[in-house]
């Protein structure tokens, strides 16, 4: 295979630059792990000062057409053998531009935790992550064909010191290489290629290398993804993201057969992907996947304690250049994402994409807080660019705060969390109820003054009057009906107090009742006079006259018979008469009580269907 | 970080959201009712103003909370 580019001709004549500081690399390490669409660089450095003067920075040196690719740099001390990565915290680190050097490479200035006085030695991991820098070729390729890509780097560390042993480790997906640049030390077992190790070389040592390999794994870019993550605390946190997926591999050429595909698709698709999987939140809830059509069934959830993992199936399987745009949303507790320190509330979410391997161009996360929220602030672990705006949603009046923070390049290594600060007062939480509550006493308040205005246009006419005189009839009926039904109760109470004299024998408290009956019942007979009045001299309530009359006469009639009934009983129990003697002289008027209790209740009756 | 940052949880526990929601929509409804009869029978000049406002007022009470309940309960975070 004779197959070979040089498409960087790097021609440094490094003789005439100045030599920056005594340093020297005494030992580089590199892995290049090409396993996915995103490269991953890990070089371990083991600096050593060979000079007098103390050194604290290290510069590290990238080719330009690598620095362009460039997303994410993080630099720690290694701790040893052992993956200490996540204790220990990272060095800081800045792009700088030292004279006299090339042009063509960018340099980032790592700072040491300490100063290096002569002869000491300091290790320490570069972790670098490139996009877009697996270039496929062939461009195109058809169904059934294997997507190729080519890789190019130097098989020598680039490096302003001079470096005293280093090797290079790179790490393919699979086995299947076209070609790769074979240098002396060169070594190929299964899906990894060796260069080195190589003995004291001089600095900006360069030897390009190309790898030209089989890489099918999902080359899924997402365009654009917008995520929205709205507040609520009324216990949710709920997240949409919007999609625009394209599969950013070997374009595909000469048609697409949906037979084929069936038939054998990892013969006849395999540089297509058909599923991802997104890392959900753990206790995510109702989540849902669908697109402009609707509802998309081809996905799975599971989850455990720790994480939920939804797959989702595009409509159609993703060849190179084939572009989707779909929609995740899901709910998350109010409890693990929100927290309250000081005065001041923050959400703490993760940043990137939820899933595995997807290049963002361009990530818009966007975080909804309730209406009413103040003072915000974001902290996060990179550079991001900031906005505001308002979004009015369900029960909103001013509208609530979205903080917009938009970043372009993001991998999975972004996905770290990130906070945002703002000021909330939980008195805030009662608008929505109150603008309901607020509603539905208009509603109330509509049919209150519905009822209560006059929206007659002819205020003369004589339906209309005859109307106000049926009402006021009316009104003076259920009046009258009531004042006798206070009547009626007043009975009721003088027959009790005589069930208790029968009892008890108390006379006292009998007569008592008496005496109040009496003035109820006066003062009822004085209330009816007016009404009585009244119905008597309006022509609306001729028809209903006569039994109103009936109606107080009988009542009259009964209270007569009442009080006599009572009377006796009182003055035979004061005669200390027999019982069997007093229910002979009260049996007549029992009867004829009871009668009369009949007529009433009819006669009330009657008026109260009117 | 000095403080120590402790979760914001709702104020009402969210398992009781279908619970309340039925609950105050229940007695909501029944005010509403009553107030709806009061308006029905009572004539025009012996209707008391006060008593149709705090009955209404009472009835929005419920009826708001409840249909906020319902809200959440529904997955509609306000």
């Amino acid at each position: 295979m004779g197959f070979r580019f040089n498409l960087f001709l790097f021609l440094i004549a490094m003789l005439s630059t100045p030599v920056l500081s005594d340093l020297i690399l005494a030992k580089v390490d590199r892995r290049i792990d090409l396993t996915s669409q995103i490269v991953r660089i890990t070089s371990v450095l083991k600096v050593e000062n060979a000079g007098t003067d103390v050194v604290s920075e290290v510069l590290f040196a990238l080719p330009e057409y690598q620095s362009k690719n460039l997303v994410f740099m993080q630099a720690f001390p290694n701790g040893g053998k052992g993956k200490t990565k996540a204790s220990t915290t990272s060095l800081p680190f800045q792009v700088v531009n030292p004279e006299g050097m090339p042009p063509a490479l960018t340099f980032y200035s790592v700072s040491l935790p300490k100063g290096l006085s002569k002869g000491e030695s300091f290790t320490f991991d570069v972790f670098v992550v490139f996009t877009h820098s697996l270039r496929p070729f062939p461009e195109e390729i058809t169904q059934a064909d294997s997507q190729i890509v080519l890789f190019q780097d130097s098989a020598y560390y680039l490096s302003p010191y001079e470096v005293k042993v280093q090797s290079l480790t790179v790490t393919l997906p699979s086995a299947r290489v076209e070609s790769y640049t074979k240098l002396h030390n060169t070594k190929h077992v299964d899906s990894e290629i060796k260069y080195g190790p190589y003995e004291k070389l001089p600095p900006f040592s360069y030897s390009p290398i190309v790898i030209h390999f089989e890489n099918n794994r999902p080359f899924a870019v997402a365009q654009q993804l917008v995520r929205e993550i709205e507040i609520s605390h009324w216990g949710n946190i709920q997240v949409t993201e919007h999609y625009n997926l394209v599969h950013g591999g070997a374009q595909n050429k000469g048609g697409f057969s949906r037979l084929d595909y069936q038939v054998r698709a990892h013969v006849r698709g395999s540089s297509s992907f058909r599923h991802l999987t997104a890392k959900l939140p753990p206790r995510a809830r109702s989540v849902y996947y669908r697109d402009e059509i609707g509802n998309i069934s081809t996905s799975h959830l599971w989850g455990d304690s720790r994480k939920t993992e939804l797959e989702i199936e595009p409509r159609y399987p993703m060849f190179g250049g084939w572009r989707t745009s779909f929609t995740i949303g899901y709910g998350l507790p109010l409890k693990d994402f929100l927290f309250e320190s000081g005065k001041k509330r923050f959400l703490n979410i993760t940043f990137g994409c939820p899933i595995d391997d997807v290049v963002v161009n361009n990530l818009i996360v966007k975080v909804v807080l309730p209406e009413g929220s103040k003072d915000i602030s974001v902290a996060t672990p990179f550079v991001v660019k900031q906005s505001q705006e308002v979004k009015y949603s369900h029960l909103d009046i001013a509208g609530r705060p979205v903080v917009v923070l938009e970043k372009t390049n993001v991998v999975p290594e972004h996905n770290v969390h990130f906070q945002v600060y703002y000021k909330f007062n939980t008195l805030s939480l009662l608008r929505e109820p109150l603008m309901l509550i607020s509603g539905f006493f208009l509603l109330f308040i509509t049919c209150i003054v519905y009822m209560h205005a006059d929206i007659t246009i002819s205020k003369s006419s004589p339906s209309y009057l005859a109307k106000l005189q049926w009402d006021e009839v009316q009104a003076a009926i259920q009046q009258f009906r009531s004042s006798i039904n206070r009547c009626l109760v007043v009975h009721d109470k003088l027959e009790a107090s005589l069930r208790d004299l029968s009892r008890t024998g108390d006379v006292q408290s009998c007569k008592a009742a008496r005496k109040a009956a009496d003035g109820s019942l006066k003062e009822l007979a004085k209330e009816l006079k007016p009404l009585l009045a009244f119905l008597q001299s309006s022509p609306q309530a001729t028809q209903l006259w006569p039994k109103v009359e009936e109606l107080v006469a009988k009542e009259r009639e009964m209270q007569e018979k009442l009080m006599l009934k009572h009377s006796t009983v009182v003055d035979s129990y004061e005669k200390k008469s027999g019982v069997r003697d007093i229910e002979n002289r009260i049996a007549s008027l029992q009867q004829k009580l009871v009668a009369l209790r009949q007529d009433v209740d009819e006669l009330l009756e009657f008026l109260d269907e009117i | 970080m000095a403080q120590v940052a402790k979760s914001i949880t709702s104020p009402v526990p969210e398992g009781l959201y279908p619970t309340l929601s039925v609950l105050m929509l229940a007695i909501g409804l029944i005010i509403t009712a009553s107030f709806f009869i009061y308006e029905a029978t009572a004539s025009k000049q012996y209707r008391s103003l006060a008593k149709e406002l705090t009955t209404g007022a009472l009835a929005s009470l419920f009826l708001g909370f409840g249909s906020l309940f319902l809200l959440l309960t529904s997955g509609v975070y306000v």
